[in-house]
């Protein structure tokens, strides 16, 4: 009964979003108030019969409900109740609720927290957002029902969540990559929503820049602890595996990290705008493409429970409409943004542009590298897959002009530096960067070239982001104020930066330090043996059983000591095999041991005659620093959403107050006497 | 030829170079790094007309034929014979194999050809058949006339 | 006009994109069916499933349209299926003939006796009702791969000559039934 009530609330959430398509958008064309006022409640609307439908699905989990069918797919009596409110988004149909969940969440946001932003605009995004939104629901309600009955047969019990999924890291993994693939879609609705009204002043880019810092900021998270939850739970040790699922989710997140970029040097300098409205139009597109590639089983095949291909049509038909209709506009808008601020060759700006141009390099070779072995089968040439080596080799290359650009880009001024200013600070970041990469490989054994640039490319971040904090505090402020004034002297968005640059550094340690130095053996080994490995010696003590809800299997028992003596210990680790029965699938949790220099890993594999049994050790030096470095570069991000400037509000009162005093606003005027005024400047 | 537009050719020839070195650079990356898919057959007989090389990386699909799982009782080396419709194909792994490793299921491997008919995998990749069958290997099983494995054991 | 073709290349871009998005959906290999489709059944000769002594032959299904639907007692995609299965058989008079593996034959989960097996399937056609004439025994389960059957439930639609017309992948519901299935099956009894 009350599955029948959430689909029910997933048509009007629909009806909802026509409405909020028309109206608003009808309202500001036609600067009828009225009807742009319908934007907010409509929105709300549009998120309460959502959040409804997702609530009803969530409760038929729990209590079990195999009668629907997505719910017997997917769940299982015997299952933990956390898990079965998280296997709401264990497959295909209640992972896009959850998507347009999010998606609704999003808009309202945009709706409640707009209050500085004029009518018009927000009824023009909102009513963007509810075009998309449209898309979505019809393709739930048709191809992908969730609350879909297998009444009057129903089984007695579920078919059981894929045991991958039975994990914490995959509770939050999914919510939040879903948070910011979808929060791109608020700066793609400000992009389009300017180029619809024509109104191509770099305003829009003020307004979208806290939401793609936010969607951003989840995207990196969701990552993150996507590759966090491979790590431990696949069993291999590996944390970035370049499969299709995860370049499907890198590539908005490289899209958007240059979206980031683009629209502070639009908003700060109004240039670049065609540029910037294109990267807000491609990381809403790359996140659809994402979800198409992921849901449309073109790229993995998922045998049972085949989904028709009719769903793959009809995302590909909603891709078609959306992005190339977005497209379109831009083909046909584009040519009238017109860049009004002059800048040099060496500057601010042709760095920030410089590392745009390589993030989208970067971000052609992951798309190339996922759609390759489609396109070469289509073409009838066979077969083929895109191994790991050709990403990684490709992102050193692009990784080096990269962070070049990155450091000298926030010492560098607006308009026109002057290289030889740079010099000096150039040298002292070279000199330490070098030494300390030097230094840093003087405690392992061997040296290699690529952990050497690595630690080099690492340590000229941090230098030249210690460099810039000085040079900003020593500025603008009289010596006379004590260090820790000055530095809270510096706005959150500019700490932001800050730690947005600084995660990126650790982050690429821990990647130099793990690729190069990890140590790994695969054993054979007997209860009671010893195997030295990295300075550790592992004692395997042996295997006892397990059980748990819904599983059983082994546990393999590895005690770690200093040395071969076994007089000092480490630590004491286990690692599971696991079996889950009803999916007939077996698991491998690993026994991790983590501290910030380095994890310890064991991984149990197959029995062997003897006693013996297969394991895998590892020593996974600085591993965790890189996810220690996404964290921090979200954090940066939340730090830059906290500056006043996003204060909507508040901005909105500070305008008023100019608008009184008579002050001529340019950025609202249009673009002639934008042009004009700038010219005028110059 | 004005200095300005001097200075604006110099520029865009430096585009088009850097353009072109990075497509190059990309393009010998990938062609070092495509991994073409195989079965059994084709690599002893070629696929296409052409014979793999020796030496060349590859991914191989096939099932492994029951009772030619040979382990190295005092390490983890294994070697195991694939099949799919005729002739047979030896692959030598050293490391532990995946949890749904059996005898008669489909696997799929990625390693280096060193002999004509014999390939050192580094990845072995299983899943269980009813629930999972890469792709490619899906593909390429449909409608072919299967030779039972033991029968070819027998015959050769 | 030189800047709009400039402004062009995305779409450009997204258009071939698509088209080769679109090609890769129908070349899915769920999608590419067998070469067996309008082809007579690979010849075989297995045991019935309850009477092993009983060989069955593709004669079998010489005669009435037949859904041949490939299942095992481990499959539980199989087990949601059954019940309309059955209801198909007792409503529409449709004949389905299982071909029956067993997974559990796989020597590391312990070898299973054919009475075992027996006993595990009349449990579940218990259970879940029983739509099948009879069950055709895949033994050693390569007569599933000379179907290039990927997996369980896998159905086959067979006509009166014992020619395969139609391979469905996945589970049988009504929406598949009346949509995909039905249309072919009713004119194949109506010749």
């Amino acid at each position: 009964m009350f599955a029948e009530l959430g689909h029910f609330s997933l048509i009007l959430a629909l009806l909802m979003s026509m409405l909020l398509a028309i109206y608003p958008l009808w309202g500001a064309q036609k600067n009828h108030q009225q009807m742009m006022a319908t934007a907010k409640p409509l929105a709300i609307g549009m998120f309460l019969f959502t959040a409804f439908s997702y609530v009803a699905l969530t409760y038929a989990f729990y209590t079990d409900d195999f009668s629907i069918a997505y719910v017997a797919h997917h769940s299982n009596s015997l299952l933990p109740w956390y898990y079965k409110i998280t296997a709401v988004w264990g497959g295909h149909e209640g992972s896009f609720l959850l998507w347009v969940l999010i998606f609704a969440i999003w808009t309202v946001a945009v709706a409640l927290l707009s209050d500085g932003i004029p009518k018009a605009m927000v009824a023009r995004v909102l009513s963007i957002l509810g075009m998309v939104a449209i898309g979505f629901y019809l393709f739930m309600l048709w191809a992908s029902n969730p609350f879909e009955s297998l009444l009057p047969f129903y089984p007695v019990d579920g078919r059981d969540l894929n045991p991958l999924l039975q994990d914490f890291g995959m509770i939050i993994h999914p919510p939040m990559l879903y948070m910011g693939y979808v929060g791109f879609s608020v700066a793609f609705a400000f992009a389009i929503a300017a180029l619809i009204s024509g109104q191509l002043d770099s305003t829009w880019a003020r307004w979208s820049r806290p939401w793609t810092i936010a969607a951003w900021g989840f995207l990196t998270v969701g990552i993150a602890l996507g590759s966090w939850w491979a790590y431990y739970e696949l069993g291999w040790g590996g944390w970035w595996f370049w499969d299709p699922v995860e370049n499907a989710s890198f590539m908005p997140w490289l899209i958007g990290t240059a979206l980031m970029h683009s629209l502070a040097v639009t908003e700060k300098r109004k240039i670049f705008k065609s540029w910037t409205v294109l990267l807000a139009i491609s990381a809403f597109s790359l996140s659809l493409l994402g979800t198409f590639l992921v849901r449309s089983g073109i790229l993995v095949s998922v045998h049972s429970f085949a989904s028709d291909p009719t769903r793959g049509l009809f995302i590909l038909a909603l891709l078609g409409i959306v992005i190339g209709g977005s497209l379109i506009l831009y083909a046909v808008r584009a040519p009238q943004l017109k860049s009004v601020g002059r800048y040099e060759w060496f500057s601010r700006e042709v760095m920030l542009i410089g590392n745009n141009l390589l993030l989208t390099a970067a971000t052609m070779v992951v798309l190339l590298g996922t759609l390759l072995p489609l396109v070469h089968k289509e073409l009838g040439l066979g077969s083929i897959s895109i191994g790991a080596p050709f990403f990684n080799e490709m992102f050193v290359y692009l990784i080096v002009p990269f962070v070049l650009l990155l450091a000298i880009g926030p010492l560098s001024r607006w308009k026109r530096q002057s290289p030889k200013a740079l010099q000096k600070h150039l040298i002292v970041a070279f000199a330490i960067s070098v030494s300390a990469a030097f230094l840093i490989q003087a405690s392992y054994d061997q040296m290699t070239y690529m952990a050497t640039l690595g630690l080099v490319l690492s340590g000229w971040i941090f230098v030249s982001t210690i460099q810039e904090i000085m040079q900003r505090t020593d500025a603008s402020h009289n010596k006379e104020r004590s260090l820790l004034k000055r530095l809270t002297s510096l706005t959150p968005s500019h700490w932001g930066m800050v730690f947005g640059h600084i995660g990126f550094a650790v982050m690429l340690i821990g990647i130099t330090l793990v690729s190069n130095y990890e140590e790994e053996k695969d054993l054979r080994m007997r209860p009671g043996d010893v195997v030295e490995l990295g300075g550790y010696a592992f004692q395997f003590t042996g295997v006892r059983d397990l059980v748990g809800p819904n599983y059983s299997g082994h546990v393999g028992i590895v005690d770690v000591y200093t040395d071969t003596s076994l007089s000092e210990k480490v630590t004491h680790l286990e690692a599971e095999k696991r079996f889950y029965p009803v999916q007939r699938t077996s698991m491998t949790e690993a026994g991790i041991d983590s501290g910030i220099s380095r994890d310890l890993f064991v991984a149990l594999g197959e029995q062997l005659n003897n006693g013996a049994w297969a394991l895998r050790l590892y020593i996974k030096p600085f591993v965790n620093w890189i996810w220690a470095g996404a964290f921090l570069m979200a954090f940066g991000g939340v730090l830059s959403m906290c500056d006043k400037r996003y204060r909507m509000a508040k901005v909105a009162k500070v305008k008023q107050r100019f608008a009184k005093l008579a002050t001529p606003d340019v950025e609202a005027s249009n673009v002639a006497t934008a042009q004009k005024v700038s010219q005028g400047q110059a | 030829m004005n200095p300005r537009r001097q200075k604006r050719l110099m520029g865009i020839s430096a585009i088009v170079l850097l353009v072109a070195a990075a497509v190059w650079m990309m393009l010998t990356a990938l062609s070092e790094n495509i991994d073409h898919f195989y079965t059994p057959s084709e690599i002893v007989e070629g696929k296409n007309g052409a014979m793999p090389q020796v030496g060349q990386r590859l991914r191989i699909g096939g099932m492994v034929v029951p009772g030619t799982v040979n382990r190295d009782p005092d390490t983890l080396a294994v070697s195991f014979d694939l099949v799919d419709v005729g002739p047979i194909v030896t692959v030598s792994y050293n490391g532990i194999l995946p949890d749904l490793f059996r005898e008669g299921q489909g696997i799929v491997a990625t390693g280096r050809l060193t002999e004509f008919d014999f390939i050192v995998a580094e990845e072995v990749l299983a899943k269980h058949d009813e629930e999972y069958m890469p792709p490619e290997l899906a593909e390429k099983m449909k409608g072919i006339k299967h030779v039972k494995p033991q029968n070819i054991g027998a015959g050769q | 006009m030189r800047k709009v073709t400039i402004f062009m290349i995305p779409l450009t871009m997204f258009v071939v994109l698509s088209i080769f998005l679109y090609k890769g959906l129908y070349s899915d290999p769920r999608q590419l069916d067998s070469s067996l489709i309008n082809q007579p059944l690979p010849p075989f000769s297995l045991p019935d499933l309850m009477q092993p002594e009983v060989t069955h032959t593709p004669d079998v299904f010489k005669g009435d349209v037949t859904l041949m639907n490939v299942w095992g007692v481990w499959c539980v995609t199989c087990a949601v299926e059954l019940p309309y299965l059955t209801q198909l058989r007792e409503e529409q008079g449709v004949r389905i003939v299982g071909l029956y593996y067993d997974q559990d034959t796989d020597p590391d989960f312990g070898i299973k006796s054919i009475p075992t097996i027996q006993k595990e399937v009349e449990v579940k056609l218990g259970q879940l009702g029983n739509p099948y004439a009879f069950n055709i025994f895949d033994v050693k389960r390569d007569y599933s791969l000379d179907l290039g059957v990927t997996g369980a439930p896998e159905t086959f639609l067979i006509d009166k000559q014992g020619v395969v017309r139609m391979h469905h992948i996945g589970d049988i519901n009504p929406r598949v039934w009346n949509n995909k299935i039905a249309p072919l099956y009713n004119q194949l009894v109506a010749e």
